[in-house]
């Protein structure tokens, strides 16, 4: 029982550490990301009108 | 009894979190019309102009599979299993993780552009197979997402006191259902990514602080003992024969992960809406570890809960589990949000709930997005012989999102059956993914794989439909639903094979597998 015991509480920290740091990135990448998403929906459709 | 409903209506849910839980929705709802002027043809409204980055197609991934629903049954998982739960959560992430880095699947199918899979279907088996398939991913998704309106519905009724009020979850129901649909007619995928994001930043800063403010209420060690004392070795380890879990139950669950990952349809929406294949796979990579956060912290809140329950609330604990024989427990699902009812200071829990809104929000939009939008694409379209016009399909798609809306109400209302939903959600998921794992692997990576053996495989998948409880019983037969659907899949499997080597395909009809990099 002590190796799941260690297993999950790894898993647990490890797990909440990664989320804790990508959390971050992605909030910040995203908001970039979302910008540049409605850039190129514009960009698309000025070139479809005649 | 009056100490049982004095119970349930505890909680530190106060106006400031009311007034959270109200303006934000309406800010989404906000952005869902503001969006909707970059909307103009179905590319837009359904893949989001093939345009999402990086980032935002993590945190749009994560939005949609990290919902309301996923921390209920997880919640529901750890009440019940304990940390033996967690395995759960690691082989997902595994399996999300060997698709980032393989590429299996998502990389072949974004590089071919197609926008659902049934699409794929259709260049690679023809018409008949892309509508068949259209129709049994529909199927099995929209049975699947039945009880999400229901489950979501009893976490906010839960977290505000409401449980014991017949009134409050047909209410909530119908008021989470109204703001959904308006927001997913209106804006479609783009204003669906948006909400995800937002869901995204909302919900991840609060599962963390909220895991810390358990942690630091009950105790880190006294919530790993307590389990040790109460549910014994079971509690941690999963491969023990005849406990909750069991080896064929991780085996089947490591299938699971990589159909939740690969083959189910809104999480595949993101792949093939990825502004090019090389995305998709770093995509899948740093989602790995939300497919396992998604799991691992709302099992780790149901464990919490139990604790809670056993150690500090004798009350709940004679409702949980009553001593007496005969006396009907309290449905488990209630558990975790009324610990975090408890738990959580106002203002937080208005926070957390407004990010679990979004969560169920961000769901069920994808969901409905997807399944509408396959029965436009992939059935109907098809059918009229793709003559319908591109705001015809929009059009078409917006109706068949109410519909679909329509019948979570009622089927939320009806159901009455077993309410472990998690085997339930992964029984109902199999109906589809089964034949849609054969389709796609033998599609994308066999040359001889058939139209015949295509169809022969999608009918092989309905048979995941034995493992539900009330199928069970109509046909007099009792085995885990885990070994029906490791069976369906091997089924789907053999019938692929079978079917193509038996009936090939002319060589003149044949289209080449997908060519890759």
């Amino acid at each position: 029982m002590t190796f799941w015991i260690i297993l999950w509480k790894i898993t647990l920290i490890a797990g909440l550490t990664i989320f804790a740091f990508m959390a971050v990135w992605v909030t910040i990448g995203g908001y970039f990301d979302i910008k540049r998403l409605f850039a190129r929906i514009t960009e698309s459709h000025r070139q479809e009108e005649p | 009894m009056e100490n049982a409903a004095e119970a349930l209506s505890q909680t530190n849910f106060t106006r400031l979190d009311w007034a959270i839980v109200i303006i934000y929705p309406t800010i989404s709802l906000v952005i869902g019309v503001l969006v909707r002027k970059y909307i103009r043809n179905m590319h837009d409204f359904v893949c989001a102009g093939h345009s999402l980055g990086t980032c935002l197609g993590i945190a749009t991934l994560t939005g949609t599979e990290l919902g309301l629903i996923t921390v209920m049954y997880s919640a529901q998982k750890g009440f019940v299993g304990g940390f033996a739960a967690f395995h759960i959560a690691l082989v997902a992430c595994i399996a999300t993780f060997m698709v980032g880095a393989t590429g299996f699947l998502v990389y072949r199918l974004r590089a071919m552009k197609v926008m659902t899979i049934p699409e794929f279907y259709e260049r690679r088996f023809g018409r008949k197979t892309r509508i068949l398939g259209g129709l049994m991913m529909a199927f099995g998704g929209i049975l699947n997402m039945g009880l999400f309106l229901k489950v979501g519905s009893m976490f906010i009724v839960g977290i505000t006191g409401l449980s014991q009020e017949s009134w409050a979850l047909p209410a909530v129901m119908t008021f989470l259902l109204s703001l959904v649909l308006i927001y997913t007619v209106l804006g479609g995928m783009i204003s669906v990514v948006i909400a995800d994001y937002v869901q995204f930043v909302v919900l991840s800063f609060g599962l963390l602080l909220t895991t810390g403010l358990a942690i630091h209420n009950l105790g880190w060690n006294h919530i790993w003992t307590t389990i040790e004392t109460t549910m014994g070795r079971e509690g941690f380890d999963p491969t023990i024969a005849g406990g909750e879990f069991g080896v064929e139950y991780i085996v089947w669950m490591g299938f699971v992960g990589l159909a939740s990952c690969a083959l189910w349809p809104t999480a595949v929406a993101r792949a093939l809406s990825a502004e090019s294949p090389q995305t998709v796979k770093k995509q899948y990579m740093w989602a790995s570890v939300s497919f396992l956060i998604r799991f691992l912290i709302p099992y780790f809140w149901g464990i919490c809960a139990f604790v809670f329950i056993m150690t500090q609330e004798p009350q709940l604990k004679e409702l949980f589990f009553p001593a007496a024989t005969g006396v009907e427990p309290f449905i488990d699902l209630y558990a975790m949000p009324i610990f975090l009812g408890r738990i959580l200071p106002a203002g937080i829990i208005g926070i957390i709930s407004a990010g679990m809104i979004a969560a169920f929000m961000s769901t069920n939009d994808s969901y409905l997005l997807c399944w509408s939008s396959v029965l436009t694409q992939d059935v109907i379209a098809p059918i009229c012989n793709e003559k319908l016009s591109s705001k015809a399909r929009v059009l078409l798609t917006r109706i068949l999102i109410v519909v679909i809306g329509l019948y979570l109400l009622a089927w939320g209302w009806l159901y009455q059956g077993s309410l472990d939903i998690w085997d339930y959600m992964a029984v109902t998921g199999a109906i589809y993914f089964a034949g849609a794992f054969a389709l796609l692997v033998g599609g994308l990576y066999w040359k001889r794989a058939s139209s015949t053996g295509a169809v022969l495989a999608l009918l092989g998948g309905t048979t995941a439909l034995l493992g539900l409880g009330p199928v069970q019983q109509l046909v007099g037969i009792s085995m885990p639903s885990a070994r029906v659907s490791l069976f369906s899949v091997a089924l789907t499997v053999v019938a692929m094979i079978a079917g193509s080597l038996l009936f090939p395909d002319k060589k003149k009809d044949r289209p080449e597998p997908a060519q890759t990099t």
